[in-house]
This record gives structure tokens, sequence and C-alpha cells, in this order.
């Protein structure tokens, strides 16, 4: 019989980024469902970016010569990365709206892509925190105008007189109703409907109506003079669509094996009710099944996850990001940079000798124990080349850690810490820990203990 | 008798056996049937201006279409009547004139992408330009090995793992420094609860397990193994030149890694190409050189196959800041005591029937793959890339 309390943990760790302090010590008393409740009614109000701090002035741009385009182009896409390492710390900060958070990272993979400017940027971002756990449709919609995902996928070129299709394929194959549910010949169609979708110079959706394709199509076995809209409209009427998406969110919130009788049931449900997000993660969260053994600590962290539940556990801010991006990098994830517009594979393949030793010692990097001296690969049009990693220059604030576990000594401490940092269902056995422990002279017994149960493969777990 | 380098290889394997538990142990003999034959892969990463590489020194339209980028006729090391090498690249002339290189011309794949990550990708993956994959050509191979191979099996010598060498179930071993790997595995806890077997765990959880286990035995192992060959041969002291020369250390002490891949970066070169390149190709002759010595003196160049390429070539036409920008079809190399084609593979691209202003690739990369899978590493290469290609008669 699984607690209540471990229950709630699962639910955070999984929801979002891991309990907090403050919520684990009420971890007794909490209800699921009343839980569930807060989590996705917070997230209906995300915390969005202000477009208009991104905006630039394309006049200013115009009396540019080459060599200060060429550094604009650096400085916007310097700011971009910082705008990445913003939203890691916020996912890290989000204190209520830690679902939203967590649900637009998901997103972030599914809608996969690259963005190189701060305006499309935050565009991006707020589409998705908008819809993250709104009406699928109106995400997907949403996205289609993103002046980001426009560029990525060349929607700009898709002209009528010379489609590009690479958008509607990415929109079947990826987005929507996946491989082997669609012809090449619907491909060939829906992308004479997006035809003249574009943006502007100055980062905003326009439709070019002169570059747009009124004609008949013939879409999926129906005709007719549609648009962008029309398609995504017939996608979401095939009941293939909810399967896809469903499949998809289990397999990240629940177990990447899948569960084909339980997929089946959700999508069902989803499509029912006309892709409501929120109905259906109430649904996941609240069922049974959800908190079996076999779902519970048996998820390998994302670099994303690992660094949020790290940041917000140790209280850390950093005195310089720039180590922090490489530290993104060597491990596999930086966000608004998906390796392609397929996303992030995710489960083992995050892991490798490399990553797995980078993540394992990071905690002790942490707390400026032992130099890092860790080569990132090279960028090609990028901030800077092969740099080296050194020292991660950031300061852990632990203090309401000490005092939660101030009462605890040795075997003690370590089961509660333990209970609190790790989800897997086996520990090593304090004996081990014990006999190889060495105490780090400026810290205390309670953040000692802490920083290395945290650098513990179960640690990777969630 | 006991000499030097197999008591060194036994005290490596002692030392380790101490950390790896006993399943892991029983691997660390194992040797599959074309264990002997080595494959370097080496990347030049940036997209490498094939043209001022392999350089058409006859053909007009090239110097026309690079009026102040081009090669001067007379600084090229000519190959044949047709191509010579860039004048920096003495040291591959040289092993060219052994007989121990393939030069393959317009090397690409069909609908080439210019993104540098995109076409990365799709070299390390062997996809279609429209297809994602998420492992890699070498990480495959690795998943289709009949027998659990070694942990460094296929070793990257850098700090962080490419996509090529991660497999669905299995990985390569990216180790940049072996004594800064050693150093990164001093952490007695995460030691002692590597040692710490007996309770079971749930299989992603042992996959954790696995691998830090593997890393530290691999760390010890590949420390002592680093010491067994002193290469006498003088390699240049660069980057490169240093990754060639522990690969070379750790094949003549017959570790059974069978698989290296190194890379050599900055060949992105969109503005004052001419010192850049050159200076990143007088680095890769002059490491290929002593490499390809230091094997020939011991014996194992017949038994070493090096494959050198890079994502993309460059436009034929030189932009306006003395430079090239991204293009398509480039140029291979295999080196090697053991080919069955040295010299001049194929012609050198058509100048006058381009793509856009792009060269037309004669020759799939993969086809080239499939034939070192099936003739070099006896592996399958339809079960490896998941369709047929056409083979050459290359290995």
């Amino acid at each position: 019989m699984i607690k209540n309390s471990a229950k709630i943990q699962h639910l955070y760790a999984r929801a979002g980024f891991g309990i907090q302090l403050r919520d684990y010590d009420k971890r007794g008393q909490l209800s699921i469902s009343s839980l569930v409740k807060r989590l996705i009614q917070q997230g209906k109000h995300p915390n969005l970016l202000d477009e208009q701090d991104y905006r630039i002035n394309i006049e200013e741009l115009k009396g540019m010569t080459k060599k200060e385009k060429v550094d604009f182009r650096k400085k916007m896409m310097q700011e971009t990365r910082m705008m990445s390492i913003n939203w890691l710390l916020d996912m890290a900060k989000a204190k209520e709206q830690v679902l939203v958070e967590k649900m637009t990272l998901f997103w972030h993979g599914h809608f996969a892509c690259e963005i190189k400017n701060p305006l499309s940027t935050a565009n991006y971002l707020n589409t998705i925190k908008k819809h993250a756990l709104g009406n699928f449709r109106d995400l997907v919609l949403g996205i289609a105008r993103t002046p980001a995902m426009i560029r990525y996928l060349n929607n700009q070129q898709n002209k009528k007189l010379s489609p590009n299709e690479n958008f509607a394929r990415e929109l079947m194959e990826l987005f929507t109703i996946g491989r082997g549910n669609y012809t090449e010949q619907d491909v060939k169609e829906a992308a004479r409907a997006f035809t003249g979708w574009s943006s502007s110079l100055t980062g905003d959706f326009s439709f070019r109506s002169k570059l747009h394709d009124y004609g008949r199509k013939s879409f999926m076995g129906r005709t007719g003079d549609f648009d962008g809209d029309d398609i995504v409209d017939i996608l979401l009427e095939r009941k293939e669509t909810a399967q896809y998406i469903v499949g998809k969110i289990y397999r990240y919130f629940v177990n990447e094996k899948g569960h084909s009788a339980r997929i089946k049931a959700l999508a069902a449900s989803f499509y029912e009710s006309n892709y409501a997000i929120d109905k259906l993660m109430t649904t996941i969260f609240e069922s049974e099944w959800f908190y079996d053994e076999e779902n519970m600590g048996t998820r390998i962290k994302s670099p994303t996850e690992y660094l949020v539940s790290l940041i917000k556990t140790l209280g850390i801010s950093f005195d310089s990001y720039r180590p922090l991006m490489g530290v993104q990098k060597a491990m596999g994830q930086l966000l608004f940079k998906p390796p392609n517009v397929a996303g992030w594979p995710g489960g083992r393949s995050w892991i490798d000798n490399s990553t797995l030793m980078l993540r394992l010692n990071l905690p002790m990097y942490l707390a400026n124990q032992g130099e890092m001296n860790f080569k990132v690969k090279e960028e090609f049009e990028d901030l800077q080349e092969g740099k080296s990693l050194k020292k991660l220059q950031a300061k852990l604030n632990t203090k309401e850690l000490e005092k939660a576990f101030a009462s605890y000594e040795q075997a003690e401490l370590y089961q509660q810490l333990c209970d609190f940092l790790l989800l897997t269902k086996n520990k090593p056995p304090y004996s081990v820990f014990q006999s190889n422990f060495q105490t780090i002279s400026s810290w205390n017994d309670v953040s000692t203990y802490a920083l290395k149960i945290m650098s513990l493969p179960e640690y990777q777990m969630c | 008798m006991i000499n030097r380098r197999s008591f060194l290889k036994q005290s490596a394997l002692a030392s380790t056996s101490i950390l790896i538990p006993a399943f892991l142990q029983a691997n660390k003999h194992s040797s599959a049937k074309n264990q002997a034959k080595k494959l370097v892969v080496i990347q030049l990463s940036g997209g490498n201006d094939g043209l001022n590489t392999v350089v058409p020194y006859r053909n007009e339209v090239y110097y026309k279409l690079r009026p102040t980028l081009g090669i001067p006729k007379q600084e090229v090391l000519k190959l044949n009547d047709e191509v010579g090498f860039n004048g920096v690249m003495k040291g591959m002339k040289s092993i060219f004139d052994e007989g121990w290189m393939t030069v393959l011309n317009s090397v690409g794949y069909p609908n080439p992408d210019r993104s540098h990550f995109r076409s990365m990708d799709i070299w390390q993956t062997a996809s279609d330009a429209d297809e994602f994959l998420s492992t890699g050509w070498l990480g495959r191979y690795l998943d289709k090995q009949p027998n659990e191979p070694t942990p460094y099996h296929a070793m990257e010598l850098d700090d962080t793992l490419s996509l090529a060498l991660k497999g669905k179930e299995r990985k390569g071993f990216a180790v940049g420094n072996i004594a800064k790997l050693k150093r990164g595995t001093k952490n007695p806890l995460l030691q002692a609860v590597a040692g710490h077997h007996d309770h079971a765990h749930e299989e992603n959880v042992a996959y954790l397990y696995r691998t830090m286990a593997n890393t530290f035995s691999s760390a010890d192992y590949l420390y002592e193994q680093s010491k067994i060959y002193q290469s006498f041969v003088t390699y240049p002291n660069h980057s490169f030149g240093k990754d060639l020369k522990q690969t070379a250390e750790l094949i003549m002490a017959d570790t059974p890694t069978q698989i290296y891949y190194v890379s050599l970066g900055g060949f992105d070169t969109h503005a004052n190409q001419k010192g850049q390149q050159e200076r990143l190709l007088g680095n890769l002759a002059s490491g290929l050189q002593a490499f390809v010595k230091d094997l020939k003196a011991n014996d194992k160049l017949e038994n070493t196959l090096i494959m050198v390429f890079s994502e993309f070539g460059r436009r034929v036409k030189q932009n306006a800041s003395k430079g090239t920008d991204h293009g398509t079809a480039n140029n291979l190399f295999l080196i090697g005591g053991n080919l069955k084609n040295p010299g001049v593979y194929n012609p050198a691209p058509d100048l006058l029937n381009l793509d856009q202003g792009d060269l037309k690739h004669r020759v799939d990369f993969r086809q080239i793959y499939a034939t070192l899978l099936d003739n070099w590493l006896g592996s399958s290469s339809a079960d490896t890339l998941g369709k047929t290609f056409k083979p050459m008669d290359l290995v």
C-alpha cells in the first residue's frame, strides 16, 4: 500500500519539478484531488512575458552595415540564450505554477522549434503557456501562427506558385496525427492551404493573401477551398490525433513504456472533450494507476528537469550564466535549440558515460568541490568555440533545508533526506553511504548529506 | 614468459576487477570475429571547403568562380591530371603516394540540407534528408553486436559523445583525456555504491548503475592501457595530433576498441577562408602523416581504416568576404593499408552541371558506410542502415 504522502511527492515530481519543502511538511494532510485541482487552476493564469520588451526598431536595422548586422544577429542570439536560462530559472522559482511550466516544457519538446531571436522566443513561449492547459486546437493554431515556427519550418517560403511542404508535413507527422495516417498527396494539399502564412520583419504573424492559394483542395477525403485552420480542424476530427497526443503525454507523464488500454480510454475521452488538455491531465493525475509502483521514480530526468530540481532544492544562484549554458549543452538539452523538429528523444538517450558522470559530479562542483575541467563541443555559428568549463560560479542557499532537517542525525538524517530527495523504491543502505562519507569542510551535516544524496544515481530519477 | 606488455595488461585487469561486478568482467575478454579490424572516423566539423582541398587545377570554371580564393595551379600537389591537394597537405600527399589512400569526389545525399546541425545529424544518423533518427549509425552497429561488447568498443576522443555513437541499447564511450576521466571517477561515495549491487534495481536505475560501473572500470582499464605503448613517432603539437597519438597508443596496446571517433573543427569559413582553412588542412595532413607512420611501423596499418568526412562542402562561387558559404556534396578520404582502389576513385565534380550553384552528389555517403559495415566491420549494413545501398569497391 503506497502512502498518501508518497503519492503527493510523486505527483509533484511529475506535474512539477519535485516537491518543495513547504509542501513536503504538509504532505500528510493534502488530498490528491484538491491538489490536482489547485495545480490545474493556477495553471490557467500563467505568467507571460511582455512581448513589447523584445520589439526591435526596424528602421535602425535598415541603416546597418554588413558588420553591424552580423553583430546584431549575434546579440539577438545571445539574448535568446539568456531567455532560455531565464525560463529555466522561472521553472525553478515557480511555486504555484509548476504544472503549467512542466506542460510548457513538454509542449516545447512536442512543437520542437529552434529560435534565434528574442521577440519570436517570447511570442512562442507565451503561445504555449497560454494554451498549455487549455484546448489543443487553440494550441496548434497558435503555434502555426508563431513567427518562430513559420521561420523554423520555412513556411515563409510556402507560396502559391512554389509551395513548401515542410510545415504541412511536420504538422501531420509530428504535431497532430502521426506517421502512417496520411498520404503524400495530403501533405501537398495541406501545404497549399498554408500558403501565405508568413511573418513580417517586425516579427508578427502576417497573412500574405497574394501568395495564398485560394483554390480547391482535396484533403483526407474532403474537398473544399480549405485554409490552414480547416486543415487543423480536419486533422482533429480524426481520432488518431487524440490517440497520438495522448500516447505522447502518457509516455512523458506516466511511463515511457506506454499502456495501450489506458491510452485508448484516455484518447476517447480527450476526443469527446474536444481536446481539453486540463481535463485529460486531471484524469491522469487522479487515476489510481498513476500511483502504481511501476510508475513511481522510474523516469530519468531530462537535463532541464534535473537542473531545475537541483536549483530548487539547493537554492542556487549563479554569478555567471555562461557555465550553466555549457552544462546544459554538455548534458544535451538547450532550450529553444532542440536537435531537430522531432524534439529530444528522452529516456535513456540522455545518458552516456559522459553525461552521467557530469550529472553525478554536478552537486559537488556546485559546492565548489573539485574542478570540472570539462570541454564542450564547438558550436558552429554560436557564441564561443570549444570552451572549457571550469567553475560553476554559483552560490547555494541551504538555510531552509538545514532548518527542516536540523533535528536529525546520521542514519536518521540519511533516511529522512532520502525520503525527501529520492523517489526510487530502493536506496543505497546507510552503511554504504556512511562508510565512504567525507565531510565537506564548509558545510554542515544536513547540507553535506543532501549534496551527497543528490550525487547518487537514484537522484536522476523522478 | 611474461613481458612488460602482458604484465601491464594483466595488472590493468587486476586493478579494475575490484570494482566491476562479475557480469561485466565476463565481457572483458570477449573478442568479436572482426575485432582486429579498426575503424577511425575523422569528422571535419563546420563544412570543409572540398574544392580547395582537392583542387580541380585544370578547370577554368573553378578559377572563374573563385578569382581570389582559387588555389593557384603551381601550389597544387597533383594527384592526377585533373585534381591535386591544397599545397599545405604534404603529409596527405605522401600517404597518397604510398597507395594508402582513396579519394572520393562528390559524396553527399539527395535533397541536401545546408544547416550544419541538420546535415551533421544526417551524416551521423545516416538518415534521409527528411527523416529524423535519434540513433547514430555506429551506435546501431553496437546494438547489432551479437555479444555484449566492451563499454569502449566504440570510443570518441572527446568529453561529450556524438549522436553517431549513440545506439538504442548501447552507446559509445566519450573520453577527451584518459587521466582526466580517471580523476572524474574518484568519488569514494560513487565508487562504493557502484560496488554495492546486491539489491534489485528498477530497469532504468539499473541502466544508470551499469553505465556508472562501466565508466569506472573503463577509466581504470584505459588508464593502464594508455601507459603500455609510448609512441616514438613525433606527432604535431595540436589537439588533433594529440587525439591521434592517443588513438595510436591505444591501438598499439591491443585495446579491444574497434572504432575511434575524432573531430577537427573550425571549417566554417564564411570570411577570410584561406588562412583558416589552410591552417586546419595543414593540421589534418600533419596529424594523419604521423598517425599512418606510427601504424605502419607497428604493423597496424593493414588492419586500420581511416575515414575522413565533413557534413557538407561549400558553394562553388566564392562570396564577397573572401570566404565560401554552405554547400552540398564534398570529397571523402579513406586511408589504410588494405584498400582495394587506392588513388582518385571518381572524376572531379562537374562544375558546368550545378544545382543552383552547388555540386550534385554522385555518391551517397551511405554507400560508403554500407561498404565499410559489410566488408570491413563484418556487420550487416541493411540491418544497421535500415535499407540497402549499392556497395562500392573500396575495402
